[in-house]
């Protein structure tokens, strides 16, 4: 496969791999061949034409000799016909020109068609600017016009609340077809008739059924399919262009903002930079609204006599320090807790626990606040392979089986179940989808594998693939103490029988997974929030580290096991030690050699107990002993896993600091508000789920009184004595990079424009390998489970202060199957209860036969539905009674 | 008799039943071949006997079974091309009309060679009727035992199945036709792969014409020597021709390859009507291009044909009298293939469009001096520039007319009326906007 061919366009000879197609080659040797129906995600079609070439072969003699010409130059026999770049790979010897007068006309002539029926309405166009149309016509079409004749004429449609169809404009070349296909696995647009009078639109041009993502605009090289909500804002040369990172999710998407003025304008993918090129969710495409939300925060606010008010940044600064300093003197630092972390910069990240541990002397310090059970700060890290070189999301695409265990992806990260329904198109990857809903990558049309387990079950489900994994023995090529631990753990895990009674899933259909997993070379099993976010969550994430032993997902050189965090920097808040029990780079405090750098960096002598872990610190706070709270980023009062404790900590705890957006209902409650300034506001980096370290810039300066939190923390630390004097973002991470193992070595400068995945030189965690038991979670009775997860359209408390995603999304819907709707006479678009062991919520129902009979499912997105009011724990367990408050309005 | 082989029993009655097929001596060819000879030794006979595809590209039949990988773990399919969508051609119809069993025994014959037990009919829209004769046919077979589990007791086992089209000239292209046949919309694929590595389902298949896989069963009952009695050296057998056009007596003809076109319309058709004049003929269906009455004395053969700048294509014989407006004959055949562009490639689907407008206007006699310069520049940008054979098929009639009938159309231009078709002169005044002035 490493073999390379010469090939020589407009006289240029370059080497390049073999397989490569001439497009790709001409682009290396710095020839420009244009394209438009050919798009790096798509498999080559060949349709637009405007790829020509000439191509052509040496010309071969007796014994196969080239035959020069007069001036000794190998002769060319040039092919008759042009041939299309995008679709020809080329052979070694090969020529191509460009350049040619055959070449040249060819081109010109395809050019000229592409313009025969397009309207010229440039002017009034959003792409005009941008066109790659326009652009070509400016650079290979004719001056004049030959076509004098009546251009053929389609009426625009809106396809839903994002698309705009403009089909004058468009030249057929099925990119929007096509990538809704093979990369969003939606179909839901279409070819309507054909020759002249094709036309794209959805199937019986009812509004698009589809994620909203917007990529089919993206992809369009022409003006055909536009956005609604940019449609005429702005001319593109207007607008400066700003790449940060996406605040959705863990996939870290590079989104190019468009900025006029003060103003967001638009968020774009980047082409040819980010891991995810022209890719945005619809999150990541309209989901930048919050930030120019009337809403905002426009200053820190004080709670003075009851109420909040408004305060200056410093009087905040001196007050919350003061108060801080006052009840670490009087309750020592143990009664102060540091939550929340996982949508900050690394650099903000790495702050705020030095805040807490460094100045302060707690590491009460915890990002990770929807958790309901503890979790040790290194488990997942040991689970990923212990900063192995691992896995790349391009890799992921590319294997041959992929694992994903508990999440939807749709929902948690939606490019990264994009590249896997790209994998199962182009590259023969083999889904296997364990979750007791049918998301959509279970869908039968991925052609994998749907592992319907009941609720409950995972730890289960997981340790019985373990079993059933190694009953081919331990893999070949795992480190000594791993293959001895492996084989006494076979014997403790009970045979994939047990296993299929309390799952639900065959012993047969255990042992196929746990066998393509086995058997795949590039395999990647994925995991998320479903398993750390559960009450078993220690042994859950302890029994992915032995299936990726068992399976080879883990090996002493590679890591192919991936975790999807909840947030879009969760990887960097575990990296930076927003863990109890971790220092930044998974150091243990205990460990006095790995600590002492962090101590004389620090001037501090650090804490050497573990603190107490999100769970812990509400119940601590609930009870008293916790008794000051600084949450960053995070509507706490509605992801805690239990509403009446949450609400009773906050109500005890004598500092409550928020640093925050907006007045969120947790800032609400709070002593000490400081404005915060978004993702858009600031620089910094963010470790996304590859671990792969990117540097967002600052598309426009904060929000009249916002801060970035980097500063807040700076600010604060030197309210309680503390020199810091960091002037950027880079100073931070310099020191970061200093002192972090794993990070050692990185500069800032390499994070631009995409950064490495971070590695380590040695594992920073010896494997384990043990029995992965659990209590079983709570049996509450004999109600519905209580399914939650996340949805595509809103993501988080900023998700809905925009416009767009919150009109997508809709009202919260209870969904049940028609079977258990029947049983319990709900009818779709009925109001119903669901109650839990701690209170209840009220919602419509929709009937949906994705949701296994026996359960409910609520996203946990909306913000009119607060499932912790049902009861501790959130997460999988719950128990809950629905049942039917008012009948649907007729017609409604 | 109207033809020496396929058409020597075409008239017999009662031959489309399996029992008249049989009479003449049906299924003997498969009883005597499937599980008896040898798979390879079947593909070798056609390979000698020289049999060239008869669905237009004349590619050699034996050849392109030889590229069917043997040893792939994949299904292999064969699939016939009954789509006959060419303009001028209308063989296969009567041919399966007739003698569907014919189809049938060289379908398995066919199978068996290559090692393939499922057989797709894939037919253009108009021919439900036909749908119904092949499938009652096919059901006779199968109780007979000649197709389905266990052919003729041999363990081969050879499925057939007929498909509708929905009415697409480019649904003929084999590639679009899998893509139809698949379900998807009918746009021809990147080939390679070519259909015989990757065709329907990314399996190995084999496409042939209706004609091709009737020849299969006298090819193997009597051998390639037999068959080359027929022909010439590099077109060996025969070929059904399809006459249109004012000839005495139109319609399909069986001649051995080779015979001159003037002796088909002169003698088997009877020349011509009503003392009309052969002006051009289009011998291989409108895709190739026009051979003027100059050139009349030109085999039909494959390799004369192109001798002569044409192609013998479907063998679509058009014949156009003297009478006839090139012109206007022009713009009705670029019609067709606007109208029949599948628009999947920018030359031909806008190419064939721009083309019948400039055609609209010189018919109209609303041409401007430089349209013809226009028309053959677009022609040549279509030319070799689509993605399939469509593209040029809608740009070389253009050329063929231009070349040969230029006065014709400069006559439109500068006399707005007609050179040839008196009756019409005056052309603008059929405009309606014109005619209320009047
Ligand atoms: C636009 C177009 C239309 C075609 N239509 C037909 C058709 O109607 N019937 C047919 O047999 N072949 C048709 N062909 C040729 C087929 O692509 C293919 O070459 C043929 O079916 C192969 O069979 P053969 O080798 O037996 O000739 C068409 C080709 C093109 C490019
Ligand atoms: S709408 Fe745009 S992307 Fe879709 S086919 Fe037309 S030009 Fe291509
Ligand atoms: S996939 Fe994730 S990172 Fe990418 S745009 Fe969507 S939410 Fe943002
Ligand atoms: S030449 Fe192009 S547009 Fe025309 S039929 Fe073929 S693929 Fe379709
Ligand atoms: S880019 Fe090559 S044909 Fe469209």
């Amino acid at each position: 496969m490493s073999a390379t061919v010469k090939v020589t366009v407009d006289g240029r000879t370059i080497e390049v791999p073999a397989g490569t197609l001439i497009t790709d080659a001409a682009r290396e040797a710095e020839v420009h061949v244009p394209i438009f129906c050919a798009h790096s995600k798509l498999p080559p079609l060949g349709a637009c034409r405007i790829c020509v070439v000439e191509v052509g072969m040496p010309k071969l003699g007796p014994g196969r000799l080239p035959v020069t010409g007069a001036d000794g130059a190998p002769e060319i026999a040039w092919l008759p016909k042009v041939q299309t770049g995008c679709t020809t790979t080329v052979a070694d010897g090969m020529h191509v020109r460009t350049d040619s007068a055959v070449a040249v006309k060819a081109r010109k002539g395809v050019m000229e068609f592409l313009l025969v029926n397009h309207p010229l309405d440039c002017p009034v166009c959003d792409e005009g600017g941008e066109c790659q149309l326009q652009d070509l016509a400016f650079a290979f079409g004719a001056d004049f016009s030959r076509m004098a004749d009546a251009k053929r004429t389609f009426v625009s449609e809106d396809l839903g609340p994002i698309v705009k169809k403009e089909a004058n404009r468009c030249i057929v070349c099925m990119r929007c077809v096509r990538y809704c296909d093979e990369m969003m696995g939606d179909d839901a647009l279409t070819a309507h008739q054909r020759g002249v009078l094709t036309e794209i639109s959805s199937f019986n041009r009812q509004p698009l059924e589809c994620e909203q993502c917007g990529n089919c605009i993206e992809v369009c090289p022409v003006g055909a399919l536009t956005a609604l909500p940019y449609r005429f804002k702005a001319r593109p040369w207007d607008l400066r262009q700003h790449i940060t990172v996406c605040p959705y999710c863990p996939a870290g998407c590079s989104v190019r903002l468009g900025v006029r003025g003060m103003e967001i304008l638009r968020a774009r993918g980047t082409e040819f930079r980010g891991v995810n090129q022209e890719y945005l969710c619809v999150r990541g495409r309209f989901g930048y609204e919050f930030v120019s939300s009337p809403d905002r925060l426009s200053s820190p606010l004080l709670r003075l006599g009851g109420s909040l008010a408004p305060a200056g940044f410093d009087e905040a600064v001196t007050y919350a320090a003061a108060r801080l300093r006052d009840i670490a003197a009087a309750h020592g630092p143990q009664a102060i807790a540091f939550l929340g972390g996982d949508k900050l910069n690394l650099e903000e990240q790495y702050l705020f626990q030095k805040l807490a541990r460094g100045v302060l002397g707690t590491s009460n310090v915890d990002a990770r606040t929807r958790a309901t059970a503890r979790l040790p700060g290194d488990a997942i890290l040991r689970a990923t392979g212990a900063g192995r070189p691992s896995l790349t999301l391009d890799q992921l695409s590319r294997a041959g089986e992929a694992l994903v265990l508990g999440d939807d992806l749709q929902g948690e990260a939606p490019y990264v179940q994009s590249l896997l329904i790209l994998g199962q198109h182009q590259n023969g990857l083999h889904l296997t989808v364990a979750h007791p809903r049918r998301v959509k990558l279970a869908r039968s049309k991925f052609g994998g594998e749907w592992l319907a387990l009941k609720p409950g079950s995972e730890l289960t489900l997981v340790n019985a693939l373990t079993a059933a994994s190694l009953e081919a023995g331990v893999p070949a090529g795992v480190p000594a103490e791993v293959g001895a631990a492996l084989a006494s753990l076979a014997s403790a895990l009970g045979s994939p029988e047990a296993g299929a009674r309390e799952t639900g899933i065959s012993a047969d259909d255990l042992r196929r997974a746990a066998k393509r997993l086995c058997a795949a070379d590039q395999k990647a099993i994925v995991f998320g929030r479903a398993y750390t976010e559960h009450p078993q969550a220690a042994a859950l994430v302890q029994a992915i580290e032995n299936l990726g032993w068992a399976s080879g997902a883990l090996t002493a050189k590679r890591a192919s096991v991936m975790f999807v965090g909840p947030q879009h920097d969760s990887q960097g808040a575990l990296d930076m030690g927003l863990t109890p029990d971790r220092l930044p780079g998974y150091v243990d405090p205990a460990d006095a050699a790995a600590r002492r750098p962090f101590e004389q960096q620090w001037g501090a002598a650090l804490d050497l107990s573990p603190g107490l872990s999100a769970p812990e610190i509400l119940e601590a706070a609930a009870e008293g002993r916790v008794k000051a709270l600084w949450i960053v980023a995070d509507e706490w009062v509605k992801s805690a896993p239990d509403r009446a404790r949450i609400e009773r900590a906050l109500e005890r705890c004598e500092l409550v600091i928020v640093n925050d957006l907006f007045l969120t209902a947790t800032a609400k409650r709070a002593h000490v508000v400081f404005a915060a300034a978004s993702f858009a506001e600031k620089e910094g980096v963010a470790v996304n789920c590859e671990r792969r370290l990117q540097r967002s810039a600052r598309a426009i300066s904060p929000r009249r009184g916002a801060r970035p939190d980097g500063e807040i923390f700076q600010a604060v630390a030197r309210g309680l004595g503390a020199t810091w004097s960091y002037r950027t973002p880079e100073d931070v991470f310099r020191e970061i990079a200093r002192l972090t193992p794993g990070y050692q070595g990185l500069s800032w400068a390499q994070l631009l424009p995409l950064g490495p995945q971070w590695t380590s030189p040695a594992p920073l965690a010896g494997p384990r390998i043990a029995p992965a038991i659990a209590p079983a979670a709570a049996e509450a009775g004999d109600g519905l489970w209580m399914l939650s997860g996340g949805t595509l359209f809103l993501q988080g408390s900023l998700s809905y202060r925009g416009a767009q995603l919150p009109k997508l999304a809709g009202e919260a819907r209870a969904r049940l199957h028609p079977d258990q709707a029947q049983r319990l006479g709900i009818g779709d678009g009925d109001t119903v209860e669901i109650a839990g062991s701690g209170g209840s919520v009220t919602l419509a129902a929709t009937l949906d036969d994705a949701v296994p009979a026996g359960s409910v499912f609520v996203p946990y997105a909306f913000r009119e539905c607060d499932l912790n009011r049902l009861g501790a724990p959130a997460g999988a367990g719950l128990r809950v009674r629905v049942r039917k408050t008012a009948a649907a309005l007729v017609g409604a | 008799m109207r033809g020496p082989l396929l058409f020597s029993d075409i008239d017999t009655p009662g031959l489309a039943s399996l029992e008249g097929y049989r009479r003449g001596g049906g299924y003997a060819t498969l009883a005597a071949v499937v599980g008896k000879k040898p798979a390879d030794e079947c593909i070798e006979i056609v390979k000698q006997s020289g049999l060239r595809g008869r669905g237009g590209a004349g590619f050699p039949t034996g050849l392109k079974w030889s590229f069917v990988p043997k040893n792939s773990p994949r299904a292999r399919y064969i699939v016939c091309n009954a789509d006959e969508s060419e303009p001028g051609t209308f063989k296969d119809r009567e041919l399966m009309e007739k003698n569907p069993h014919l189809l049938i025994e060289g379908m398995v014959l066919a199978g068996y060679a290559i090692g393939s037990n499922t057989g797709y009919i894939y037919l253009r829209g108009e021919f439900e009727y036909i749908q119904r004769i092949l499938d009652r046919a096919i059901d006779e077979t199968r109780a007979a035992g000649l197709s389905g589990a266990n052919v003729a007791g041999s363990g081969f086992r050879f499925d057939l199945h007929t498909h509708l089209g929905a009415g697409a000239y480019i649904c003929g292209e084999e590639t679009a036709l899998l893509s139809s046949l698949e379900g998807f919309r009918g746009q021809p694929r990147l080939k390679p792969p070519f259909p015989a590595v990757e065709g329907l389902y990314a399996c190995p298949t084999l496409v042939n014409n209706v004609e091709t896989l009737m020849n299969v069963p006298h090819i193997l009952n009597h051998g390639a020597a037999w068959f080359r009695q027929w022909g010439t050296e590099k077109s060996p057998g025969t070929k059904i021709l399809s006459v249109s056009g004012p000839v005495k007596r139109p319609g399909n003809y069986e001649v051995p390859l080779g015979m001159p076109l003037s002796q088909l319309i002169d003698d088997l058709c009877g020349g011509m009507r009503d003392g009309m004049k052969v002006k051009a003929v289009i011998p291989g269906g409108s895709s190739v291009p026009l051979l003027p009455a100059s050139l009349l004395d030109t085999g039909l053969d494959f390799e004369s044909m192109n001798a002569a700048g044409t192609f013998l294509g479907s063998g679509g014989v058009i014949v156009i009298d003297e009478g006839t407006c090139m012109v206007d004959a022009l713009w009705n055949i670029t019609r067709f293939y606007e109208h029949e562009s599948c628009g999947k490639c920018t030359p031909c689907r806008e190419g064939t469009y721009w083309m019948s407008e400039v055609l609209r206007r010189l018919e109209h006699g609303e041409g401007r001096a430089d349209d013809l310069d226009l028309l053959a520049d677009l022609a040549d940008n279509i030319l070799g520039k689509s993605f399939c054979a469509l593209g040029d098929a809608a740009a070389m009639p253009v050329q063929g007319a231009l070349l040969h009938f230029r006065d014709e159309f400069e006559h439109h231009v500068t006399h707005r009326s007609c050179l040839v078709n008196r009756r019409r002169d005056g052309l603008s005044v059929v405009r309606p906007c014109e005619q209320a002035h009047a």
